[in-house]
């Protein structure tokens, strides 16, 4: 009841700001003619485009959760293999991509939404906003990458790994007799007491999936006891995976979990660090989706049937260090074979279903801390 | 209450902070303004989350001054850490409102008190300090607000001590949950209003009129020695630290990897070259919605002070009120706003400009507001009595005396415009998009060297923009301060 009328206070405020937005807006144009006289040609240029957007514009929008220098290479590649100009937009997360996506669902801008793991899409295709579409190249693919409601399509994936900064992991606990960790629960070593980070699951993908990894390894009650003594060793919770990494590599602490293929990219980049795959670890499902009532609606299905393709999934793989959904495809360099990691038993519908509950809860024994 | 106790103790910081600065600056005859001036530039002219990696590896736990220098290990995650980059990131917007005051207030007042024999310290408590009310109560709103909606320091360096603007992103990007992230930071804007209305009680009605047309310009009455350069020791030892952050931020972006190797190297700079698009837009949409916020808000201003409209104190608290947002969803809000006909705006540079202007508005308005409040009406009864209109006073009368405050808000205004990440990052398009972007792609891409290095030639551009507007204005024989 509570948190029904203070929902509806808060929209009523942010209504009345928004209102007094534009009309100051209004003011603003008047009080200052040199504004409105610059932006107005910019305006009319970028809308152009999209008033004449029929089937074949020879365009494509992409809103991309991806590293700049991978949708650059696609891009690239893109443009070489079937002339289609991309215009992309990258994102520093598929939450941020969503959240255009949602604010944007009256009029959207987008055709294409790629990268990030496929929970993020999951919810948007409940919400309507995406197409449905399965592409021909999709057959024999594992059951994993394909969305049984046909939303979105998985084309690439990557594991969870821990990564340790070797300088002061030998310099500090190998003395100590603490080897390197092999499993996760070799992180509830009490020598790693502050030492330790990792992202949190409310924010981050990968913090998700890292809970829900637990959960699934140990079952609901030990995997929870689990993170109850983790959460002794670690530091705090960044907001994001990939933030661990730097920290680690700076030497600011000594191991974090993160993903694998990124932690290799950083280890590329000459700093002293090393990923380790652990035993049981889970994985992402990196996705790729149509938004619905996109501009170039014909463009985006021939982007999801190429981005199957053998070469471009090759392409991918050397240069994100992510596992390929195709069987033919090499490992990228640097990370062990898939054959070789010991995967969870990872229930994504139940993930999925379980995700808000298990943040409430999580974000409830973080703050007792 | 983690973000109301926060924001006490970082505005309190701040606003001293701040205060001794203009003082030392305004008022004192001590070496170094040049550099002090450009320390209170600085800390606005960086993207946060980059400047936070200059810190970590500073004073963090292996931080080069705390552990290498002096064998230290504190913890600089949490509220301590935040109180101490808060302090140093906000103490310039404050700066840029009480310097604008103290600058133009007349030390003849001060005369007149030590001619009746007042000791410094009475002067001091009675005289001058009254004179900056509204000075020090402008810029202590406009940091007040800035720290409240403040979201990137927090989510870099405030490991798990969450803030209202973090809570409400969690909200956002977690649970996709718009409803409860906008209901959120309508609960920063309860706050906000709480401070804005101590804020006016304390400056209240009372007069704080010193430009009055009838002045003899002395220079101000000197002080006692040892205070002179306590405070001159402070401002050095502030100075150290801020140029010790942006020391390690223009070397790692000359460094092989950045925080590990320093070894010399020039290819960060070629992610610099590929981004000339970028750059060029930060500084169009920086100039122009500056501009536009400061002519804005001077009209505001004027007619809040002046004009006694009816719905004043309404207009006054809503030219506060973007302060108080956090920028992302000021941005997010533009963005759902301006989707829809009649306001198709959405991926336009229109819509990167207003939303920078309004984001910008608070900053001008307060400075134009606090300068206001200073300059008696005698003057522009005189010229209206002379015949001349309303707005031929407003020209030739208001605006000569104002210039300062109008360029100090103007030249904040551009600065942070440069370097906003927050606002942009929902409404930016492929073809709008701006330096800072590329920057949080570089930090995000683990090219911390590329994104120190951008950076860099983002500051260095800034400031050769400001001091070419600068050498223009003393052509024009119209010389100010930065």
């Amino acid at each position: 009841m509570f948190r029904e009328i203070s929902k509806k206070t808060a929209i009523l405020f942010v209504s009345i700001m928004l209102v007094s937005a534009v009309l100051l807006a209004g003011c603003g144009k008047k009080a200052e003619p040199e504004n409105s006289a610059t932006s107005a040609p910019s305006a009319a240029e970028t809308n152009a485009p999209d008033d004449s957007s029929a089937k074949d514009s020879g365009k494509l929008v992409v809103y991309a959760a991806l590293n700049e220098d991978d949708i650059v290479q696609i891009q690239k590649q893109f443009k070489a293999d079937t002339g289609i100009d991309i215009e992309y937009l990258r994102l520093s997360g598929p939450g941020e991509a969503s959240t255009r996506i949602v604010a944007e669902k009256n009029s959207p801008k987008a055709d294409i939404m790629v990268g990030g793991s496929v929970e993020f899409y999951d919810a948007l295709g409940q919400q309507g906003l995406l197409e449905k579409y399965s592409s021909p190249n999709a057959q024999g693919l594992d059951a994993t990458f394909i969305d049984p409601n046909g939303y979105w399509q998985g084309w690439y994936m990557g594991v969870l790994g821990i990564v340790i900064n070797t300088d002061r992991f030998n310099k500090e606990l190998a003395p100590k007799g603490v080897q390197e960790p092999k499993t996760w629960d070799d992180l509830l070593d009490p020598h790693y007491k502050g030492l330790f980070i990792t992202s949190n699951p409310a924010t981050a993908g990968g913090g998700y999936i890292f809970v829900a990894d637990q959960l699934f390894r140990l079952g609901e009650q030990k995997g929870w006891e689990y993170l109850q003594k983790l959460n002794e060793n670690v530091h705090h919770y960044t907001p994001g995976a990939v933030d661990g990494i730097k920290l680690t590599a700076t030497g600011e602490f000594v191991a974090a979990m993160s993903w694998a293929h990124d932690i290799v990219k950083t280890a590329k980049q000459g700093y002293p660090i090393k990923v380790i795959v652990p035993d049981d670890t889970a994985f992402e499902v990196g996705g790729a989706a149509i938004v619905k009532g996109g501009p170039n609606t014909e463009n985006a299905k021939k982007f999801i049937d190429w981005l199957l393709t053998k070469p471009v999934q090759e392409m991918n793989s050397k240069s994100s260090n992510r596992y390929s959904v195709r069987k033919d495809v090499a490992p990228p360099e640097g990370m062990i074979k898939l054959e070789d990691v010991k995967l969870v038993q990872y229930d994504r519908a139940k993930a999925a279903e379980m995700k808000a509950d298990v943040v409430k809860k999580f974000t409830e024994m973080i703050g007792s801390k | 209450m983690n973000s109301l106790q926060m924001t006490v103790i970082s505005t309190i910081t701040c606003t001293v902070l701040a205060f001794v600065f203009a003082y030392a600056i305004a008022r004192l005859d001590v070496p170094l303004k040049g550099l002090f001036k450009f320390i209170t530039l600085l800390p606005i002219v960086s993207p946060p989350f980059i400047v936070a990696l200059s810190y970590i590896l500073l004073f963090g736990r292996q931080g080069l001054v705390t552990k290498q220098l002096f064998g230290l290990n504190i913890d600089i995650y949490g509220w301590q850490g935040l109180w101490v980059v808060q302090t140093i990131t906000f103490f310039p917007y404050a700066y840029a409102v009480i310097y604008g005051v103290l600058k133009t207030t007349s030390v003849n007042l001060e005369y007149a008190a030590y001619n009746l024999g007042a000791s410094r310290w009475q002067v001091f408590k009675d005289v001058f300090f009254p004179l900056c009310r509204p000075g020090i109560a402008g810029g202590a709103l406009i940091s007040a607000m800035s720290i409240l909606a403040d979201f990137g320091n927090p989510i870099v360096i405030g490991g798990n001590f969450n803030v209202l603007p973090t809570e409400a992103y969690m909200q956002m990007v977690g649970f996709f949950d718009l409803p409860a992230a906008a209901m959120l930071s309508t609960y920063l804007l309860v706050p906000a209003l709480g401070i804005f209305i101590i804020n006016r009680r304390w400056v209240g009605k009372r007069s704080y009129i010193t430009v009055t047309g009838k002045e003899t310009s002395l220079p101000p009455y000197p002080i006692h020695r040892f205070v002179k350069w306590s405070i001159f020791a402070f401002c050095i030892f502030v100075s150290a630290f801020v140029l010790a952050v942006y020391g390690v931020l223009f070397y790692g972006a000359f460094a092989k990897t950045w925080g590990y190797d320093w070894s010399f190297t020039l290819k960060n700079l070629h992610y610099v070259f590929a981004k000339g698009t970028e750059i060029t837009n930060s500084i169009k949409f920086a100039l122009i919605s500056s501009l536009a916020a400061a002519v804005f808000s001077l009209l505001l201003a004027y007619i809040v002070q002046r004009k006694q409209v009816g719905i004043n104190r309404f207009l006054d608290f809503l030219a506060i009120l973007p302060g108080a947002v956090p920028g992302i969803f000021l941005g997010l809000g533009f963005a759902m706003a301006f989707n829809e006909k009649p306001f198709m705006l959405t991926g336009t540079s229109a819509i990167m400009i207003l939303a920078l202007m309004f984001w910008n508005l608070p900053t001008c308005y307060s400075s134009s507001l606090a300068g206001l409040q200073q300059i008696g009406t005698s003057l522009e009864e005189a010229s209206v009595n002379l015949g001349a209109g309303n707005f031929k006073t407003f020209k030739s009368i208001l605006l000569p005396l104002l210039s300062g405050p109008f360029i100090s808000g103007l030249v904040v205004s551009f600065l942070r415009s440069v370097t906003c990440l927050s606002v942009v990052i929902f409404i930016y398009s492929a073809s709008t998009s701006v330096g800072t972007i590329s920057i949080l792609s570089l930090v995000q891409n683990g090219e911390w060297g590329g994104a120190s290095a951008f950076t860099v030639v983002l500051i260095s551009i800034a400031f050769a923009v400001l001091a070419a507007t600068k050498l223009f204005f003393r052509n024009q024989g119209k010389s100010y301060d930065l």
